[in-house]
């Protein structure tokens, strides 16, 4: 039932003062629904870009992207914000939020973009502020929220409007260590108890060892897949 | 579906430098629109308290103003007498009064000179005008005597006025005997016997002859009448279509005075305000990008951007207004047609309010839309990667 993400040749090119750069380099990926993958890779090696291709944000110049059975170099860059409404969230390293909403606020952004009633927005934002641990803090400003805190609250809103897919780029690259657990244990909950399916950027190989995958890139390659649950005989 | 209004309206505070600046800017511009539509405002209202219909306002053929027109002494007096839509007294008498307009240099209290309307008047005119002009300190002036009343508007402006001052024209010295109130611009003249001030002056022509007529009377039928008369051509219209013409003149004016400045204010505020905006975007385009990324649509976000610039000039409409607001009533005087003083109020009305906050939405408006496009097209990957 979870759909899968299919990236058949994608070539990405980026131009900068009369030079181009390949990032992405006839590139072919599939990933299951309702898995746990981490992207590692050197700096500059194309993750930000593959990511945001399957998140929609950005389109490849040749070959396709699809999740599920909606191909999304077939979508106008209005359809591809609709799509993106309904179908992911994002989690980015940091100043994920609107600085002058509050928490509660800020999850609502993507649920108004849904059609629910008032009360039923406010009550989907405060399940997942709950869900992330953080309802007695909905109603602070991103300020006054410690930047763990602030990484749950973009979390929370990325699931919203529950989509299939989560997209985190470096969700843990500016936190301490027990800060970045808690909020990797929170994202393998998500997949686990809520089978999202999950695409995370990190530098971090102990990051990685929250996922169930781990695919490196470089040079705009597809490197080795390495399978976590293989590795250490089942789930961790 | 938009973005909710409170992410604009809060990030608005939070640059209160920028807004500050911009609100002040637009501020300014609508509070110059705003006092000159107020004081187009007082002007009319002048005017049109003051013109009645069961009044005729006799003019030499062509003059469009008292201070053009001229009538010989044998030409009003064929008027009054000949004209027999003019309303007659018990005793057989014509409500008719023929007058002298004239501007004099007179001191004023704070220093310098202006003109002063002085108007010579026969006994007929109190008839006249009856309940509209009253004597509210000392006495009338009597025929044939060097006495003048002074309007009540210009008492605290014009000096040597009071009742028991004397004032000097040319060699004559007349004594202020009375002051009196009046509908509209009568309030700021002062108002002689006829053949006295035309004496002082050496004026032999009469300015006009102001007759009482029954209401709803064909004026335009006696102008008609004398249209081959040898010996008075005169031009007829209602009192009260008289005062519009003059006043529409400076109306006018003060409307195309009141618009120009506001226009070139205006476009010095939309650039303030086009790079406020601009400056708001450049700081927050990591926002953009997350609102993008959580899925906005470009126009929503087009539609934000603007909608902030609007607030942002309805803001300074608002501040603009209160600007203005505290001069309502205050009197003010300026020059009319003939160049002389007439006093008239600020009035700040509630459509000169809704104009000028209007007017202040639209500078936002304006300013935005550039800076409201640029947000719109930029890429989200473009935005989440320059913030
Ligand atoms: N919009 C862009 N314009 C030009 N170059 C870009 C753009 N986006 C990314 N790049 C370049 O593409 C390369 C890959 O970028 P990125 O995908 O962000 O790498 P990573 O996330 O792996 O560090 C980098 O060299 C980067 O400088
Ligand atoms: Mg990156």
């Amino acid at each position: 039932m979870a759909s899968a993400i299919t990236i058949q040749s994608v070539t990405k090119t980026y131009t900068r003062g009369g030079e181009s750069l390949r990032v992405l380099d006839e590139l072919d990926l599939t990933m299951d629904g309702g898995t746990f993958y981490a992207l590692m890779g050197p700096s500059g090696s194309g993750k930000t870009t593959l990511l945001n291709l399957v998140g929609g944000l950005d389109q490849a110049d040749s070959g396709s992207v699809r999740i599920g059975d909606v191909d999304l170099g077939e979508l106008s860059s209005s359809e591809l914000a609709g799509w993106r409404a309904a179908n992911v969230g994002f989690v980015f390293q940091g100043f994920n939020l609107l600085p002058v909403l509050t928490a509660r606020e800020n999850v609502e952004l993507p649920l108004l973009l849904a059609p629910l009633s008032r009360a039923q927005r406010r009550a989907q934002a405060e399940r997942v502020l709950e869900l992330v641990g953080l309802k007695d803090r909905m109603d602070h400003k991103p300020r006054e929220l410690s930047g763990g805190q602030e990484q749950r609250v973009a979390i929370a809103r990325a699931i919203a409007t529950d989509p299939q897919v989560l997209l985190a780029d470096e969700p843990t690259g500016d936190l301490d260590r027990t800060t970045a657990d808690s909020v990797l244990d929170l994202l393998q909950r998500l997949n686990r108890e809520l089978q999202k399916t999950i695409l995370m950027v990190t530098h971090d190989p102990q990051a990685a060892s929250y996922s169930d995958k781990v695919i490196h890139l470089d040079k705009g390659k597809l490197g080795r897949i390495d399978d976590n649950r293989a590795a250490s005989g089942g789930r961790k | 579906m938009l973005v909710p209004l409170r992410y604009n309206l809060r990030s608005l505070f939070v640059r209160a430098s920028a807004t500050l600046l911009t609100v002040c800017a637009i501020g300014a511009t609508v509070a110059v629109l705003a006092g000159m539509l107020s004081l187009q405002q007082g002007f009319a209202v002048l005017f049109q308290e003051r013109g009645r219909d069961d009044l005729a306002v006799f003019l030499r053929k062509g003059a469009t103003s008292e201070g053009e027109s001229g009538l010989t002494r044998e030409q009003c007096e064929i008027l009054a007498k000949e004209v027999p839509e003019i309303a007659r007294t018990t005793d057989g008498q014509p409500l008719a009064s023929a007058e002298l307009f004239l501007a004099v240099r007179l001191r004023k209290f704070d220093g310098g000179e202006t003109n002063v309307a002085i108007r010579g008047v026969q006994p007929a005119s109190f008839a006249i005008h009856g309940d509209d002009l009253r004597i509210v300190a000392g006495e009338n002036i009597r025929p044939g005597q060097d006495e003048l009343i002074v309007g009540q508007g210009l008492l605290g402006r014009i000096a040597d006025c009071r009742v028991g001052d004397t004032l000097r024209i040319n060699t004559v010295t007349f004594r202020i005997v009375g002051t009196f109130t009046g509908k509209g611009g009568y309030q700021s003249e002062i108002w002689g016997d006829l053949e006295r001030l035309a004496a002082a002056l050496q004026r032999p022509v009469r300015s006009r002859v102001l007759a009482k007529v029954a209401p709803g009377t064909d004026l335009a039928a006696v102008q008609e009448r004398y249209t081959a008369d040898l010996r008075v051509q005169p031009r007829v219209e209602s009192e009260r279509e008289y005062l519009a013409s003059q006043t529409g003149d400076l109306s006018q004016r003060f409307t195309l005075l009141g618009g120009f400045l506001a226009l070139i204010m205006g476009i010095g505020a939309v650039f303030t305000g086009t790079n406020s905006m601009l400056g708001t975007i450049g700081a927050r385009t990591h926002e953009i990008g997350i609102l993008k990324a959580i899925g906005y649509r470009p126009f929503a976000i087009f539609a934000a951007f603007l909608l902030e610039a609007v607030l942002l000039g309805l803001l300074g409409g608002a501040a603009g207004c209160l600007l203005v607001l505290p001069f309502q009533g205050a009197e003010t005087g300026t020059m009319n047609q003939t160049f002389s003083e007439v006093t008239f109020a600020f009035r700040t009305t509630l459509p000169v309010l809704v104009e000028a906050i209007g007017f202040a939405g639209l500078l936002g408006l304006v300013g935005g839309l550039l800076p409201a496009w640029r947000a719109a097209r930029m890429t989200p990957t473009q935005a989440l990667r320059r913030g």
